[in-house]
């Protein structure tokens, strides 16, 4: 009976109870995947379990096995050599990790943790050859054996009390070869490891009894630290898996050659359900378990990608799902469908958004559309333009009212078309978009455009008012221009009439001085000739009436010459500089006044300051002013005459004063008068043209003159000009 | 009268006055040869050998003219001009006596070439002494360019 007719009935046996012990262990690889790394020992001369190859390597039955497992678990493993009792102390100790072949007994479990077996042996006497009286173990109660020290065999021997006396020996081979030599009686060891070790040593004449050795029945496993219950359970899995894959058998073929060949009582048979079978099943439905769990987990693991993989097609179905409904929430569009077999109508959530309900307020019937929302009319427009649709295929658009649940008044747009399945119409698509928005935005707009009208239309009127006014002020400024043309031209007439006027005025001028002088020049001379060529004939009376006629003459020319004088005056151009006052008029005082008019003359001259005007025109002011006064004072025995100036702001104000006759202010307005005259004539001479021809000057230089008088008290005369520009 | 022998020239429409230069002149012993033309245009014709005086001798020019400014149809400074724009006349000596005392007379007579310019005075004592200076002056002291 082999391995894999094990392994069928105990998955016939225990099948049922697989299931439930993959499921309690799944999760419970902690382990795996993990690359762990031991050390174990391994004794030099176990054959065939444990030795050392030619090349110095760990080598054997249990080593070979311990390195399946170990390379089935990723497991890296160190091997150490010792002595047997050297390396049972490591492992108790910790300094070791495992031990691949230790038998399991009751004191060693004390100590360690074991797989479950992975090979038992049966213990054998072995004798020399020839021997008698040794049938039974019972036989051995007053013999010598000999056994390893340490050993299953010395424990079993000792437990038992087989022996009368017990030798032992460090290995095996020690001992057979004292059995060998005569000495003793027998040697108790395992049966294959005696006859393998016997065959490798060359050892004639040593035979195992047949003699079955219930008691010592030696299960083989790995032992690991006591408590190491990782180690254990990934050993425990490993063992497993190279009993499953055959590896186990492999490597037992190798090592042990075909099964020995043993006969199987029924005793034996019971023994080997009790004593391999159970341990076989035990494995097994490890085995099972672990192959369930693994096939379990692989199938979970592609439900759960199935899972995923459908949950992320639901997930991306969903958002494309929420997108939609964001996007026809945002863009204010819905979309429909109506089947025109069923008549069966179908609304995305865009369409009850811009009804203003949620989808569960409305479960569309046969050929609702949610039509009650659109106003009167305009159903009737939908139905007929979709039943067009159905009927031709032709598309419609439509622009529709409807009284949203919240009482709001929307405009929408919707526009369906067909859909043909071989060539019928099988379903109208449409949409539905929320127009009101635009609408309004369109109104808006139209109002807008019409208020811009207007103010444009305002605009334009206050502009055209404005270029009315415009107009008008124009028409207003050429009427004033004409008017300034016609002034203009008007002053231009008046200026050349000015002009004539003034040519003839100095045409008359002209003829004066010529012609008014002349017929004076014939009185005079003709009197003069008469009083010359005739003057015997004439008496005094006579003569003196000549005289009369002559002086009449000269005074006559006396006066044509001061008009003259004036009236030139007035056309004669002015040059302007600056005028040393003080120097003219002490120049024009000096030549004016005679030597005996000096001598009762007090001549009062003031550091007069400088005027602007043209210096002919003031020394002629000067004359008149200074030969005035010195005129009208001469009466006066003692003479005063002064000259000063008073400054008051940019003017200055010049006076001459003298203690003459003096006026009367009451005729102060005749004073400047041409001709005028405010004394008579045989009082002082003059032709009362001086003062006339002074304010003329004085005007003509931009300047003013006045006079204060009092008779006999004299007389002061201003005149005030610009200061003169430095 | 020999109009080629002039000593001096008088051009004066004014009777009374060339009277009273005459006499001025005659008191003070000057001129023998006076001529006197009463009027612009005769004027003309005497200076330059046309009309009245067509065989006047050319070359014998009056020493000094005396020459009124207002004259009928030609006046003064109209035969001013034409006496010293004219190479023959150029020469003569002109003194112009006249009533007005007018700056622009003035003014253009000397630009024209007036010698001299004399206002009549009407005091005739005054007269007598003008007249007497300018004959002195300008028939004695000034040899004319032959």
């Amino acid at each position: 009976m082999n391995n894999k007719t094990h392994l069928v009935i105990l998955v016939i046996l225990f099948s049922f109870a697989c299931y439930t012990h993959a499921q309690t262990n799944q999760g419970n690889d902690t382990l795996s995947g993990k690359i762990i790394r031991i050390t174990i020992a391994s004794e030099p001369d176990y054959p065939p379990f444990c030795l050392v190859d030619k090349n110095g390597k760990a080598d054997g039955f249990s080593i070979e096995l311990f390195k399946a497992i170990a390379k089935e678990e990723h497991i890296v493993t160190t091997i150490k050599f010792g002595t047997w009792v050297k390396i049972k102390q490591d492992l108790a100790e910790g300094k070791i990790n495992a031990l691949p072949l230790v038998g399991r007994t009751p004191e060693r479990e004390a100590l360690y943790d074991f797989t479950f077996p992975y090979l038992t042996l049966h213990g054998g006497v072995f004798v020399r050859e020839g021997t008698k009286g040794i049938n039974s173990i019972a036989d051995l109660k007053d013999k010598t054996v000999i056994v390893m020290k340490g050993d299953n065999a010395e424990e079993f021997v000792r437990r038992n009390n087989i022996a009368k006396t017990i030798i032992t020996t460090h290995t095996f081979a020690a001992a057979f070869r004292l059995l060998a030599a005569g000495s003793y009686d027998a040697v108790i060891t395992q049966r294959v490891l005696g006859i393998r070790l016997l065959k490798d040593l060359n050892i004639d004449g040593i035979i195992p009894l047949n003699i079955p050795m219930d008691n010592f029945r030696q299960d083989f496993c790995i032992a690991v630290k006591k408590g190491d219950t990782a180690l254990l359970a990934k050993l425990n899995e490993g063992l497993s898996v190279v009993i499953a894959n055959g590896t186990y058998d492999k490597i037992h073929l190798k090592w042990f050659g075909p099964d020995i060949k043993e006969r199987y009582t029924y005793n034996n048979l019971i023994k080997l359900l009790i004593y391999i079978l159970i341990p076989i099943i035990a494995l097994l439905l490890l085995i099972a378990v672990y192959t369930l769990r693994k096939l379990v987990k692989s199938r979970t693991k592609r439900l759960n990608e199935e899972i995923l993989e459908h949950k992320k097609t639901l997930n991306a179905l969903h958002s494309r799902q929420i997108l939609l409904t964001e996007m026809e929430k945002v863009s204010k569009v819905g979309g429909w469908v109506h089947d025109v077999v069923t008549n069966k109508v179908t609304l995305t959530d865009g369409v009850y958004a811009i009804f203003g309900i949620s989808p569960l307020e409305m479960d569309p019937k046969e050929n609702d559309f949610g039509l009650d929302y659109l106003i009167a009319e305009d159903k009737t427009l939908f139905n007929l333009a979709l039943s067009q649709t159905i009927a031709t295929g032709e598309p419609f658009d439509l622009e529709l009212q409807l009284n949203s649940a919240d009482g709001t008044l929307k405009w929408v747009r919707t526009s369906g078309h067909a859909e043909y399945n071989n060539g019928k119409i099988v379903s109208i698509f449409g949409n539905v978009i929320d127009i009101s928005r635009q609408r309004e935005v369109e109104s808006n707009l139209r109002k807008l455009t019409g208020d811009l009208e207007s103010l444009v239309n305002e605009r334009t009127a206050e502009l055209n008012e404005k270029v009315e006014k415009l107009n008008k002020s124009q028409q207003a400024m050429l009427y004033m221009v004409e008017d300034l043309n016609r002034v203009t031209s008007e002053l231009k007439q008046e200026r050349q009439n000015l002009e004539t006027a003034n040519k003839e005025l100095e045409a008359f001028s002209y003829s004066v001085s010529h012609d008014l002088r002349a017929p004076l020049r014939a009185m005079d001379g003709f009197t003069r000739i008469l009083q010359e060529d005739y003057a015997s004939k004439l008496d005094d009376e006579g003569k003196r009436l000549l005289n009369i006629v002559s002086d009449n003459a000269k005074k006559m020319g006396h006066l044509i010459d001061d008009l003259l004088k004036f009236s030139r005056l007035s056309r004669k151009e002015l040059t302007f500089s600056e005028i040393n006052m003080y120097d003219l008029a002490n120049d024009v005082y000096q030549q004016s006044c005679s030597d005996k008019d000096k001598g009762k003359i007090e001549f009062r001259l003031h550091n007069i300051p400088p005027a602007f005007g043209d210096s002919s025109m003031m020394r002629q002011v000067w004359v008149n002013l200074i030969s005035n006064a010195i005129k009208f004072s001469s009466h006066k025995a003692k003479q005063l005459i002064e000259i000063g100036c008073n400054t008051e702001g940019s003017q200055n104000h010049y006076y001459i004063k003298d203690n003459g006759d003096g006026f009367d202010m009451l005729y102060i307005n005749k004073l400047f008068g041409v001709f005028q005259r405010l004394h008579a004539e045989s009082d002082f001479e003059g032709t009362g043209v001086g003062l006339a021809i002074v304010q003329r000057i004085i005007l003509r230089m931009n300047g003013r003159v006045w006079a204060e008088g009092k008779v006999d008290e004299g007389a002061t005369f201003y005149f005030v000009l610009p200061k003169a520009n430095k | 009268m020999d109009t080629n022998i002039i000593d001096i020239l008088i051009v004066e429409d004014n009777k009374n006055d060339l009277e009273l230069t005459l006499r001025a002149l005659k008191k003070n012993n000057i001129a023998n040869h006076i001529h006197v033309i009463p009027d612009g245009a005769e004027a003309m014709d005497y200076f330059f050998g046309t009309g009245k005086y067509l065989n006047r001798n050319m070359s014998q020019n009056p020493k000094m003219v005396i020459l009124d400014l207002k004259l009928p149809k030609v006046d003064g400074l109209e035969i001013l001009r034409k006496i010293k724009s004219d190479e023959r006349t150029k020469a003569i000596p002109v003194v112009i006596l006249t009533s007005s005392k007018e700056e622009s007379d003035v003014v253009q007579g000397y630009k024209l070439g007036a010698n001299s310019f004399i206002v009549k005075p009407v005091d005739f004592d005054k007269f007598m002494v003008t007249v007497r200076d300018l004959g002195m002056y300008w028939l004695l002291l000034n040899e004319p360019p032959k």
